[in-house]
């Protein structure tokens, strides 16, 4: 199985995935990062917190960057419309 | 003979006479299975250095650790508290060395010797602590303070600075996803606490971490202090 890298871009600093995990393709990387951004999401709204600005840049082992995730992504389908509709 | 593991040097030197011709040195890699769930135990473990880990197991491979044991304690509980087998999975995180002897000289032993049975049952009244305030800070605390617990924990169980552990591993210690161990440890790596490379965590300022961690915490740690002696 190929290794993807999980890296956590803030806007101002990337928090790098040194060890990555191995995943049988970029679909299930994507799905891993959402997973993770719901986490994010659970213990941001507990410090009242907004990641918004959060992405993850997924890249393979030699760092080519492959896929984006925005933590926005992982919301509700329907609180994302609310929060757009405002 | 001064052992590392703190159950068999609290002994008496008598109690420590009788166990030592029916123990067995062995070294013990990482990912060694201890105690399969739901098979009968046929071995106790002392753990010399390393550390194993008890995993609670929810269908299939996904699963949570609820306590772990190293040279503080003795692997093979329920045979103490005469049940023969548990539905639990113990297994070693981290490589170290072990005395193991088999189950049925065991039991005899524990009939036979009150002093001996008498503090691994104090062991499993301190463990039993230990997995209640688990369940507290898996409740209560956040991941970063139950990662620094945790921390606190393996470091309490070794003379190293340096504890070798991967974000993945880590991961399954504390039920999250692999991400949310590389935030909370960038976290403490920024307050100065530890410096987390691959594979690898050192604790560098125990005392801060021991201070952010707060509740999560402390009080087992006591009570192992209280019941068999000092852990550290």
């Amino acid at each position: 199985m190929p290794r993807f890298f999980l890296h956590i871009d803030d806007g101002t600093q990337r928090i790098e995935d040194e060890e990555g995990s191995e995943l049988p393709d970029l679909a299930a990387a994507h799905e891993e990062a959402l997973a993770a951004a719901r986490q994010f999401w659970a213990a941001a709204i507990l410090r009242q917190q907004d990641i918004g600005s959060r992405r993850f840049v997924i890249s393979d082992d030699e760092g080519t960057v492959l896929d984006t995730v925005e933590m926005d992504e992982a919301l509700p389908r329907d609180l994302r419309d609310r929060l757009q509709g405002r | 003979m001064i052992y590392k593991n703190r159950l068999l040097r609290t002994l008496s030197p008598d109690d420590q006479d009788v166990l030592r011709p029916h123990l067995r040195w062995s070294s013990l890699e990482r990912g060694t299975v201890l105690v399969a769930p739901n098979e009968p135990i046929e071995h106790v473990w002392f753990l010399e250095s390393g550390m194993s880990s008890i995993i609670a197991i929810s269908g299939g491979d996904q699963g949570i650790e609820v306590g772990l044991a190293g040279r503080d304690g003795f692997v093979g509980m329920p045979l103490v508290l005469d049940a023969d087998r548990t539905p639990h999975r113990i297994f070693m995180q981290i490589a170290g060395a072990c005395y193991s002897m088999g189950s049925d000289v065991f039991r005899q032993v524990m009939d036979e010797h009150a002093g001996i049975r008498k503090l691994l049952l104090r062991y499993v009244q301190a463990y039993s602590t230990q997995t209640t305030y688990t369940a507290l800070s898996n409740a209560m605390h956040t991941i970063e303070e139950r990662l620094a617990r945790w921390l606190l924990m393996s470091h309490d169980r070794q003379d190293e600075d340096e504890i070798a552990l991967t974000h993945d591993f880590l991961a399954l210690m504390l039920g999250v996803r692999r991400p949310s161990v590389t935030i909370a440890l960038h976290s403490l790596e920024g307050l100065g606490f530890i410096k987390a490379t691959r594979g690898q965590v050192t604790i560098r300022r125990r005392e801060a971490l021991e201070e952010f961690a707060g509740s999560a915490y402390g009080v087992p740690e006591a009570e192992y202090q209280r019941l068999i002696g000092q852990l550290r």
